[in-house]
């Protein structure tokens, strides 16, 4: 894990997401699993949208634009964290 | 095989072979009121076979084999028979059935829409719906949900309710001796009587219908009602389906679809009648 690794989304049609209630379900296509997930995975797919890859800093400038994530020296080795595990589910991608 | 019958129940056709006439003979009696099937291949095979060489005639047991087994499943004694055809019959819709999502639910219709009802066993919904099927409900199965993975509907599969213990008292108080099978007793379940669902049920089991509630009960609690989320509800139909994971993206987009139309509630019951008196108010409300 670390804050200078760069993410992009999964290829398009990869994913199918629907939401139920305040859950998000997401069909990963090349593994056949459904993820059941909840804030911040949607927040953070939503954030990443444009495709293009985003650091980790980039994630957290644009999610402090509609959310309060405190100090940027605890934010960022959470939201790390949380890009790690999601691209280790298949949801996102980690580019050089 | 020596005998053999071939039954319908709903869409699925099972083709039944044993090496004794006394299973066939009861599933029969049984079945003698089902649609007969089309013709054709069956869509399952499920054999009742001697356990052993001599298992045949020196205290007999059977071993349940068919197109889909599990492979350390313990011989059963041939006295319960018609529970180890029966058994059998769900392992091959459990592992092999692709044509629909299957939940792990009964379900009973009234006004053309359905109640669902899904919980482990012991949780009551095989009486309850039994005991709904009595009571002007149609009975549309004690076990498995068939959830159309097109149009969303539930079809029926009305096969014996399988009863247990405390509950077959209570449902053969009901029905006539005609629709009861013989007491099985001292099954690894404990004791076991199955019933044919009434003829209106059976006559109709091809006829599916929009699935109206879901309800979760739980039996031996005082009354209580919960609304349950729809992420729970998901969650919960996962584990209740046995081909949710083979069938992929159908059953995501089937089973998401009737989380999200479908409301649940978990419902805990003391009684059978008062449990019949939750879901009667419960359908009412909602009608």
């Amino acid at each position: 894990m670390t804050v200078d690794q760069r993410y992009c989304r999964e290829r398009e049609g990869n994913i199918l997401s629907r939401t139920l209630g305040d859950i998000g379900l997401l069909y990963h296509r090349p593994s056949g699993q459904t993820h059941i997930v909840i804030s911040p995975v949607p927040e953070i797919l939503e954030a990443m949208e444009d495709d293009s890859p985003v650091s980790v800093g980039d994630l957290l400038q644009r999610l402090s634009r509609r959310f309060d994530l405190g100090p940027q020296e605890t934010a960022l080795p959470k939201i790390a964290a949380h890009l790690a595990d999601m691209a280790a589910l298949g949801l996102i991608r980690a580019v050089a | 095989m020596k005998h053999r019958v071939t039954l319908r129940i709903g869409p699925a056709t099972f083709r039944i072979g044993s090496a004794w006439s006394g299973p066939i003979g009861e599933l029969r009696r049984l079945y003698a009121d089902y649609p007969a099937p089309s013709g054709g291949l069956a869509d399952f095979t499920v054999r009742l076979e001697p356990a052993g060489l001599l298992r045949r005639w020196l205290r007999p047991s059977i071993f349940i084999t068919g197109d889909h087994g599990l492979a350390d499943a313990a011989p059963m004694s041939l006295a319960h028979s018609l529970l180890a055809a029966e058994m059998g019959m769900n392992l091959q819709m459990a592992l092999g059935w692709r044509r629909h999502l299957l939940l792990h639910a009964s379900s009973v219709e009234k006004d053309g829409r359905v109640l669902l009802m899904s919980g482990e066993s012991g949780s009551g919904k095989s009486t309850l719906a039994a005991q709904l099927g009595e009571r002007g409900w149609r009975l549309m199965g004690d076990e498995f949900a068939l959830i159309d993975l097109a149009a969303g509907a539930v079809l029926p599969f009305p096969r014996l309710v399988s009863l247990k213990n405390r509950a077959i008292d209570v449902i053969a108080a009901d029905v006539p001796a005609a629709r009861m099978g013989p007491l099985l007793e001292g099954t690894a379940k404990g004791d076991i009587r199955h019933m044919r669902p009434r003829a209106d049920a059976v006559a109709r089991m091809d006829e599916g219908a929009p699935p109206a509630l879901l309800l979760f009960p739980r039996f031996g609690h005082a009354s209580a009602i919960r609304p349950m989320g729809q992420g729970e509800t998901f969650m919960r139909l996962t584990q209740a389906s046995t081909n949710y994971v083979a069938l992929g993206e159908a059953a995501f987009a089937a089973l998401g679809r009737f989380v999200d139309e479908v409301p649940a509630m978990a419902m805990d019951f003391p009684s059978g009648d008062e449990a019949i008196a939750m879901v009667e108010r419960l359908w009412e409300e909602r009608a």
